[in-house]
């Protein structure tokens, strides 16, 4: 087999000639701080309009891109951003805000209190994705080149957070958008600038030397689109890739005993949760959906969905976080399950769980409700369906039971309005209660920070013991990086901010 | 007309029949999956307002009729419409992945012939002995093994553990050849051990079943050296079997092997397609099964050239 040795010999020179040729993912320029940054998001982002997409895997590079007027430090309260102060009127029924001066876009126009007014108009007049966070505005308007007024129609405490909550309401250039470029040529007035995308592969963004908040002391940042996780870590441990969260939870355990990475593992404010169609029958009676809250085994979801790396809650919002209200009423008791039944009379029957391959955690979870809940009498049917349509099913309200979570969730009137008002905009289990809807409707202009924290404890604490939605737990934000990177923390509201990243202890 | 001109023709003419069919087709299946493209751009962040504005802005709001002939209208001119999630051009997105796409498939069925034919004929030639046995008990297992497990095993070991090539990621080649070739040796492996495991077993029926013909016995019986017999009768019959598995395969994967290119971060369009998918963006979707079935014709069509070319009873006309 003369060709056979031929070929084994070619192949031999191959591997050899591609061991030789250099690795050099990253060009350093001499000096850690001129290094340019790879991070490795799980998918790719879908657009760049901030004020369009609703992806998170957008938001990861938009939070470098755009300012907004005021954004969340690490603890989630509000910190002057392109706004650099600002005064409430007595009536707390205007806002005024004072821009920062100097702050230019990245094609060097400078930012004028117009920018801040179409943003906000935008969203308002076209009704994009985020016009509910302006449901009390009732004008924007700029006085003068550096002033913001913000006319509100009822008080609204929670106007920072919804002002500058995340990037979705970010500060955008009119030019920009009126060309449509903003969706895949963003212009914005964050640390890093737009530089460019390769489709399914990456997108790059160079450091902004003008921005206000001083430069970053890395050139760039890109961003490789690397949806399988254990492709993701070896990148980082082979040194391709600075930077990721797309991190196996499997090996969570694993990786906490490696030096050669660095891992942060960060309870975030995310929280999932199940919830019942209480416009169906047996789900509109509280006892029967307390039964189904007794009946489910939680430590057995959380090891299984998070590999213990998320903390079990039975409300919304974790411990470390000011909104916090301890609760603990519910525990896995089948006997107080049937108790609950057959106070209600219900004979247990068919249920229909909706869930989706989009969040693989409500899969997992399914399997393990339908088994918690078959020796009560319960047939739970798990439909497993596309994300577009579990959003449809959702919708019309075609389902007994789903599992779903809520992300970024800074401000309370955020996450329970619309998911547990009577007339919340997200409230696909038709949950009604008078005393929630009250508490929620006082909560939204209750301008006294104590009084307010007291009516949604009371809120948050009512909406568990009827049941609107059972909640699960809080996962954790998890990322691992080049241990050489410093300057970066892992923030529990999930935003990716490089903008003081840098390379060696310099 | 030389025949091969008119083949071409006629051939052209039917593919375009049959595109019309697969348009009509994709045009009507993505409207009838369940799962409504503005509700899913909005996501759970959702109001009554924001949805109806969307609606009209991407036009679905219009009746499905006037949807399609619009489609139609702009497809022949080559403008295959926006796609409404961000806008771009869905020819400019196309043409972007094609080459990591081309790249793959045939860098991966140069690897899965190069696996195939040698292994297969030699394994046909020795039916029913021991070497015979262990490439037909290999191959299977090649068939068996899931290609993101497969993937999952070549970036341990040449990546993580022996560090000569990347991980993941694509660089095109004409910008930068020698990062082309680092990092399409594992996804092509990949790809090129999955089809060419099963083309072996192709190979080795095919090389079977012509080794009996009583052509070849008579060849044997001339006093014809086993090599030659091998080679001219044997082979050269064989060949027009072969072809079809081959162009089978490679369309397979220019169509979009997408879980190499998810383990691998590979910008194919089999990822693009999926997502375009679950985010139900009609226009992308349509774009991209077009440009597959263009492909699965395009190759159809050179393997029907190539069955004259190999086998000159085997008339165009």
């Amino acid at each position: 087999m003369r060709m056979g040795r031929r070929a084994v010999a070619v192949c031999a020179a191959l591997v050899l000639l591609l061991a030789s040729c250099a690795t050099g993912n990253r060009v350093d320029l001499g000096g850690g701080a001129s290094s340019n940054l790879i991070a490795g998001i799980a998918g790719e982002p879908d657009q760049l309009d901030p004020h369009k997409t609703t992806a998170y895997f957008s938001f990861e590079v938009l939070e470098n891109v755009f300012d907004t007027l005021v954004e969340p430090d690490a603890q989630l309260r509000m910190q002057p951003a392109l706004a650099q102060s600002w005064e409430t009127a007595p009536d707390q029924l205007s806002w005024t805000f004072h821009l920062r001066p100097g702050v230019k876009f990245h094609d060097g126009r400078p930012l004028t209190a117009d920018d801040v007014v179409y943003s906000y108009r935008r969203i308002i007049d076209e009704k994009l994705a985020n016009v509910d966070k302006f449901s009390a505005v009732t004008e924007v308007s700029a006085p003068d080149p550096a002033t913001v007024v913000i006319n509100l129609s009822r008080p609204t405490p929670n106007l920072l957070t919804n002002l500058g909550g995340f990037k979705g309401m970010a500060i955008v250039q009119r030019e920009n958008v009126e060309s449509g470029a903003v969706a895949t040529d963003p212009v914005g007035t964050g640390p890093f600038a737009f530089a460019g995308a390769k489709s399914g592969d990456s997108i790059t963004l160079s450091a902004n030397p003008d921005y206000w908040g001083g430069a970053p002391q890395i050139t760039g940042v890109t961003y490789r689109f690397i949806s399988e996780p254990s492709t993701a870590l070896s990148a980082l441990q082979a040194g391709e890739i600075d930077w990721t969260d797309s991190v196996p939870t499997q090996r969570v355990a694993q990786l906490r005993g490696d030096d050669s990475i660095r891992l942060e593992v960060t309870p975030s404010n995310d929280y999932w949760y199940l919830a019942l169609n209480q416009a169906r029958e047996p789900w509109n009676d509280v006892r029967v959906r307390r039964a189904i809250a007794y009946g489910i085994d939680r430590p057995s979801i959380l090891t299984a969905t998070s590999y213990g790396t998320a903390a079990a809650n039975q409300l919304a919002i974790p411990e470390g976080n000011p909104w916090f209200t301890p609760y603990d009423r519910y525990r896995f008791d089948l006997d107080e399950s049937r108790k609950l039944l057959q106070e209600a009379g219900t004979e247990p029957g068919e249920l229909d769980m909706l869930v989706t391959n989009e969040y693989p955690e409500t899969i997992t979870a399914a399997q393990i409700v339908a088994a918690n809940l078959a020796p009560l009498g319960f047939t739970v049917r798990i439909r497993t369906v596309d994300f577009a349509t579990w959003l449809d099913e959702q919708n019309h309200g075609n389902f007994d039971m789903l599992m779903m979570g809520w992300l970024g969730n800074i401000d309370p009137d955020d996450f329970y309005y619309a998911q547990h008002h009577t007339d919340g905009t997200s409230n696909a289990q038709k949950f009604s209660d008078p005393e929630v809807d009250r508490l929620l409707d006082a909560g939204r202009v209750e301008t006294d920070p104590q009084a307010r924290h007291d009516i949604y404890a009371r809120a948050a604490t009512r909406i568990a013991d009827e049941v609107s939605y059972i909640f699960l737990y809080n996962p954790s934000v998890i990322q691992a990086w080049n241990p050489d990177l410093s300057g970066y923390e892992a923030r529990r509201d999930g935003a990716i901010r490089f903008r003081a990243a840098r390379f060696g202890d310099t | 007309m030389t025949p091969l001109l008119r083949f071409l023709t006629r051939r052209v003419l039917h593919s375009l029949v049959v595109l019309f069919g697969v348009l009509v087709l994709v045009f009507a299946l993505v409207h009838l999956v369940p799962g409504d493209p503005v509700r899913i751009a909005l996501g759970t962040r959702y109001t009554p307002e924001a949805y109806e504005a969307l609606r009209t802005a991407s036009g679905l709001d219009r009746p499905l009729l006037q949807q399609f002939l619009g489609y139609v209208g702009s497809a022949v001119r080559g403008d295959l419409g926006v796609s409404f999630r961000n806008g771009d051009p869905v020819t400019v997105t196309l043409l972007e992945r094609l080459p990591a796409t081309v790249s793959l498939g045939l860098v991966g069925i140069v690897i899965a012939l190069l696996i195939a034919i040698p292994l297969g004929v030699f394994s046909a030639l020795r039916e029913g002995r021991l070497s015979d046995g262990i490439i037909r008990v290999t191959s299977q297992f090649g068939v068996s093994v899931p290609d993101f497990w497969m993937g999952i095993l070549l970036i341990g070991l040449f990546s993580t553990t022996l560090g000569w090539l990347p991980t993941s990621g694509y660089r095109p080649l004409f910008d930068d050849p020698a990062g082309w070739l680092r990092h399409i040796v594992l996804p092509g492996l990949t790809v090129g051990l999955v089809a060419g495991a099963i083309m072996t077993r192709y190979v080795r029926s095919a090389v079977l079943e012509v080794a009996s013909m009583g052509y070849v016995r008579t060849a044997r019986s001339k006093g014809l050296s086993p090599g030659v017999v091998t080679r001219r009768h044997v082979m050269r019959n064989a060949l027009v079997p072969i072809l079809t598995i081959t162009g089978i395969q490679l369309a397979t994967i220019l169509g979009g092997v997408i879980v190499v290119e998810v383990v691998f971060a590979w910008p194919g369009l089999g990822r693009l397609v999926f997502n375009a998918v679950s985010a139900r963006d009609y226009p992308l979707i349509q774009g991209a099964v077009l440009l597959i079935a263009v492909l699965f014709l395009l190759i159809n069509l050179l393997v029907d050239v190539l069955y004259a070319v190999v086998d000159p009873r085997i008339r165009l006309s």
